[in-house]
């Protein structure tokens, strides 16, 4: 019996090391680039993900209709990580023994939290529209991508179109409203320089997490007489913000918001009593350009959309398509440099960082990612809503770099500093 | 059969005290623990961080927590705020030069003195009332981290952590960060099967029946309440600054929000109030059913063809998680420690039915 | 500092205040008859929004026939939700009580944006938006009618418990035993507190959602609605009301005073702060009973 006790334990040991043993899919599997999008769809990031990601699944559905890059298809994993880290550290490790060479987390924790990991493993971690805003300098970080104007750049850019419309903003008053968290307080060290150098009034009111209630707010900024006002938030807090500021009566056409203004954020405010308002556009948005179009007759058209028809061409579902045409132009670049591969991390981060003048038939601008700028030039440009859509106000521009790379500049070389 | 129990019969207290009595609990024990000391040779890089580290440094958290809900009876729906004290504590400290071993007791203390604030509430209110003024106090302390830059660390709030050394060894890489968070998580889990053969953890279960009672038969309620939280807070600036420097190795306030206190009662709840065992089996439910259930609706959705969509999908696991934790307290309130148990009682006189205790 | 800003900040915070009571009204309502602290009053609010929205979008029904479905089948919900799931909880510890509520919180977050989609929906109530000045002092008319509807709501629930069912529950809530004997249903009544506490949930989550648009974050109304709950007494519907108004005022008056000062947005500290002082200086609230224990 000594023997059976001692066989059952050694056995029930070997079964618990043989059932740990990774079953993984085949991650060298011939002609295939895998993408990692882990995202947020359940908790913070709810107001855009699921279009932003229909966008990204549908433009790489595109690609891989047309016989893929290269002979290479892609294949977007895409899973929920509730923006909770255990789970995003579990998507990225378990992305990484499949094989992927890119991981999207879409979430500013999240990403935050995964660039010692990114810059350690090479693998190219696309941080859009979130994350460390000082990962725009890519010779502290080279696999962490933004591919998009930071949020600097994007208060820079306000500030630079208020000056084009007024001539001068010396003796004006900007207020700031923004939410309470480390993402809303982000772009004060940039507006404090640029108020100083440019002579205008900064006036910040910060309101608390997530935002259902600014009534307190808008009072303030009413009786503060502005000029201009940007608000900064995100989901709730943005439609929040908009109907107070209609409630108010602040001029509509004075207002301005970051990337995080869509047409469903107007929907709830009511399209039409939000006219005049704006917001920095990264690309264009509607169903006009060629790429939607081609996305519209041959991926939708077909039946193979990655969700409801109405989504396509909104502006999260055009940022969507925009960051994964910029991927796909990386793998083509990277191809173009080494047409053997091996596909790997590094491969595609040769290519990536040498995407020269590419704008996605015309949704994106120019735009070129060298080794040391991950931005792209930092252009953008203001769309304002007429009611129904969002209409350009401006032509492409990148205005106020000096000072956003100053600002960049000095955090990476902080990170460099503390971080290794 | 399995567990040979006929004919164990104690001569000694010593033996009758024992925390396992039987050879084949030891046994199991001691398998298991040379399993988990083995891992990093066998376990594919994924499995190992993605899955033993957390699980290990959460348990920790767990158990922290249930000394004070299983074993003391006071409710804590802030725990989250102390690992937070604890991980910038310790971060900063190290950050100044601090080696690591000091940091992480450091870490430790700081949480504790700062956790016994919690616990002075806990001598003017209990049950409902201790929960929301723990609950307030996560966000008080929420609210300091982020507004003081000093601690969260200016704009960007994410504070690196710096390579440190734990008793010569380099943290650096997964084996030596797997075997810091395991023994640090080895010795909580010791202190934890042995506490309640103390006096210590007599008296805290005497004030968790019912406090006035204890105080009547002697126990200086007072003091052993704030002890309690006391206790339970050092546990968790320790596991904070575990956390901080093994596992996210950037540390931003996002982290320590009220989720991760909800979190981790789940897991105490799940796992069985006061259950050592349970920590381990709740911290595992709670952190992996979501990414399962992930994977499988993922697995269905492309590989079986199941139409749904994208957020139907990616709202089924906290759908789950909520069904669990209901289920959990509607059917099996003492947790999966209880589950466990029910089998062990099963195998001990198998083949016969029911068992003699 | 200016009067006038002062005084819209007041006015202001008063009416929204009373909008946040009426979800501290539901918790105090299930606490009063049953000792229940419902930490799921946050997502039922959210449930009667996307109810509402889902009346009023999906099935195309004008105003006055979706806010009196929504209400009625939220009614029903908070009912089956007692008798499902709390019923069985009786006997047990405050924190598995506690816990499973919170169980439920997190299952309808999840049910909820699951089925109907987790982008912001609007929901229209028909409240001009076009600012309001009175003389020199602006007036917000959803906060306004919100607060007034909220005060309403409120007011009726206390008449409520003056009436025949009224004083079952005042019954039932003084001693439950005590009223089995004397022939009381006891479950019915607490069925029937759990469904009116649905029902202001519901209308609670109709004036939030038509100011922010139907989605998750209604469920975060809770944290607010607990420190009013408590500063009020937990088992005292006046006191919700002057509790409400006090914190309104407060948050209202620290964001305009104290945020410039700390250079953040600190209303929701105001709320922890406000928990933590009640507890430590008048643990049973401005109006709650004193609860005796005996050993």
């Amino acid at each position: 019996m000594t023997i059976k006790r001692r066989t059952f334990l050694a056995g029930s040991a070997a079964a618990a090391i043989a059932s740990q043993f990774p079953i993984r899919l085949a991650s060298a599997q011939d002609n295939v680039i895998r993408f990692s999008m882990p995202q947020d769809f359940t908790r913070v990031y709810t107001f855009v993900t699921a279009e932003y990601s229909q966008g990204q699944r549908d433009y790489l559905t595109l690609i891989n209709e047309r016989g893929g890059i290269n002979g290479h298809r892609f294949v977007a994993d895409v899973s929920d990580h509730g923006n909770d880290l255990p789970r995003a550290i579990e998507a990225y490790e378990r992305a990484k023994s499949e094989g992927a060479v890119l991981v999207d987390p879409l979430s500013t924790p999240v990403a935050r939290a995964l660039v010692p990991r990114a810059l350690e493993d090479k693998i190219n971690m696309i941080t859009a529209f979130s994350g460390r805003s000082d990962a725009a300098d890519g010779s502290v970080f080279p696999y962490v991508l933004p591919l998009s104007p930071n949020y600097w750049t994007q208060a820079g850019l306000l500030i630079d179109y208020f000056r084009q419309v007024d001539g001068d903003l010396s003796g004006k008053k900007i207020c700031f409203v923004h939410i309470d968290t480390p993402f809303g307080k982000e772009p004060l060290p940039i507006l404090e320089k640029l108020a100083e150098s440019q002579g205008f009034e900064l006036l910040a009111f910060p309101y608390t997490p997530p935002g259902n209630d600014q009534s307190a707010i808008w009072p303030q900024v009413r009786r503060a007489r502005p000029d201009w006002i940007m608000f900064w938030g995100a989901g709730v807090g943005q439609t929040v913000a908009l109907t107070e500021a209609i409630r108010n009566g602040l001029p509509m056409d004075r207002l301005s918001s970051s990337v995080w203004l869509s047409e469903s954020d107007m929907e709830v405010v009511g399209a039409a009593q939000a006219a005049g308002v704006m917001k920095v556009e990264p690309c264009v948005s509607g169903r006009e350009p060629r790429l939607i179009q081609d996305i519209l007759a041959e991926v939708v058209g077909a039946g193979k959309g990655a969700g409801p028809e109405d989504k396509v061409g909104t502006s999260y579902y055009n940022y969507g398509v925009m960051l994964a045409s910029l991927m796909v132009e990386g793998v083509r670049v990277a191809f173009e440099k080494a047409p053997d591969g091996p596909v790997t991390g590094e491969w595609l981060n040769a290519g990536l960082r040498a995407i020269t003048g590419f704008d996605a038939e015309g949704l994106i601008p120019p735009t070129t990612i060298t080794p040391e700028d991950h931005q792209g030039g930092g252009q953008a440009r203001i769309g304002r809503w007429d009611g129904e859509k969002f209409v350009a106000e401006t032509d492409w521009f990148s205005a106020n770099q000096d000072v956003v790379w100053e600002e960049i500049r000095k955090y990476s070389a902080e990170f460099k500093e503390t971080g290794q | 059969m399995f567990y040979r129990r006929a004919g164990i019969r104690h001569t000694r207290y010593q033996d009758e005290r024992q925390i396992w009595p039987l050879p084949f609990d030891r046994g199991l024990v001691i398998a298991v623990f040379l399993l988990a000391l083995a891992a990093p040779f066998f376990l594919d890089r994924l499995y190992l961080v993605g899955y033993m580290l957390p699980w290990i440094i959460w348990s920790t958290a767990a158990l922290g927590l249930n000394f004070l809900m299983g074993g003391a009876g006071q409710i804590h729906l802030g725990y989250g705020a102390v690992i937070a004290i604890g991980a910038y504590g310790s971060v900063h400290m190290v950050r100044s030069g601090i080696p690591f071993e000091i940091a992480m007791i450091g870490g430790g203390l700081l949480s504790a003195s700062v956790g016994i604030v919690f616990g002075a509430a806990a001598l003017r209110v209990k049950g409902l009332y201790l929960a929301m003024a723990t609950l307030a106090m996560q966000y008080i302390v929420d609210f300091v981290i982020v507004h003081f830059p000093t601690i969260s660390g200016g704009t960007q709030a994410t504070i690196q952590v710096p390579r440190v050394s734990f008793l010569g060894l380099a943290v650096v890489g997964d084996a030596p960060t797997y075997y810091v968070a395991l023994f640090v998580c080895i010795v909580v889990t010791l202190f934890m099967l042995n506490v309640k053969r103390t006096s210590l953890g007599r008296a805290l279960a005497a004030v968790r029946e019912k406090d006035y009672a204890a105080a009547i038969i002697g126990v200086n309620t007072f003091r052993y309440k704030l002890l309690a939280f006391w206790v339970s807070s050092f546990i968790g600036g320790v596991v904070g600054s575990v956390l901080a420097v093994c596992y996210y190795r950037a540390i931003s306030p996002d982290q320590f929000h009220l989720e991760l206190s909800i979190q981790l009662v789940a897991m105490v709840i799940v796992g069985g109030l006061g259950s050592v065992l349970g920590s381990f089996f709740g911290a595992a439910l709670i952190l992996f059913a979501p990414i399962l259930l992930n994977q499988a609706i993922g697995f269905m959705a492309g590989g079986m063809g199941v139409a749904i969509s994208t957020d139907l999908r990616s709202h089924v696991p906290l759908m789950l998680y909520g069904a669990m934790i209901i289920g959990f307290l509607l059917w099996e309130p003492l947790g999966l420690a209880k589950i466990y148990s029910n089998i062990r009682n099963y195998f001990l006189v198998w083949p016969f039915r029911h068992a003699r205790q | 500092m200016d009067m006038l800003l002062i005084a819209e900040l007041s006015i202001n915070g008063v009416f929204v205040g009373l909008m946040y009571a009426l979800v501290a009204a539901g918790i105090v309502l299930i606490y009063k008859t049953s000792g229940i602290a419902n930490l799921a009053q946050g997502a039922l609010a959210m449930m009667g929004g996307y109810a509402a929205w889902a009346f009023a979008t999906l099935a195309g029904l004008p105003i006055w026939l979706w806010l009196p479905a929504a209400l009625v089948a939220m009614f029903f919900a908070g009912a089956l939700l007692e008798r499902l799931a709390l019923r069985r909880m009786v006997g047990q510890p405050i924190i598995m009580v506690i816990m499973l509520t919170l169980g439920i919180e997190i299952m309808l977050r999840g049910i909820l944006p699951g089925f109907f989609g987790s982008s912001v929906k609007r929901l229209d109530i028909g409240i001009p938006t076009t600012p309001l000045f009175v003389g020199e002092l602006f007036l917000n008319r959803a906060t306004l009618i919100g607060g007034a509807v909220s005060l309403a709501t409120i007011l009726l629930a206390i008449l409520f418990f003056n009436s025949r069912l009224g004083i079952i529950m005042r019954a039932v809530s003084d001693d439950q035993t005590a009223s089995w004997s004397v022939g009381i249903k006891v479950e019915r009544a607490i069925a029937l507190a759990w469904g009116l506490s649905a029902v202001m949930a519901t209308i609670a989550g109709v004036l939030w959602g038509a100011t922010q648009g139907v989605d998750w974050s209604l469920s975060l109304l809770l944290i607010k609605a607990l420190a009013i709950a408590i500063l009020g007494g937990l088992d005292s519907l006046p006191g919700v009301v002057i509790a409400g108004i006090i914190v309104g005022l407060a948050e209202s008056l620290a964001t305009g005073i104290v945020d410039p000062i700390v250079g953040g947005g600190t209303r929701d500290v105001v709320a922890s702060v406000i928990i933590v002082l009640t507890l430590i200086l008048r643990p049973h609230g401005l109006f709650g009973r004193e609860h005796i224990e005996r050993v």
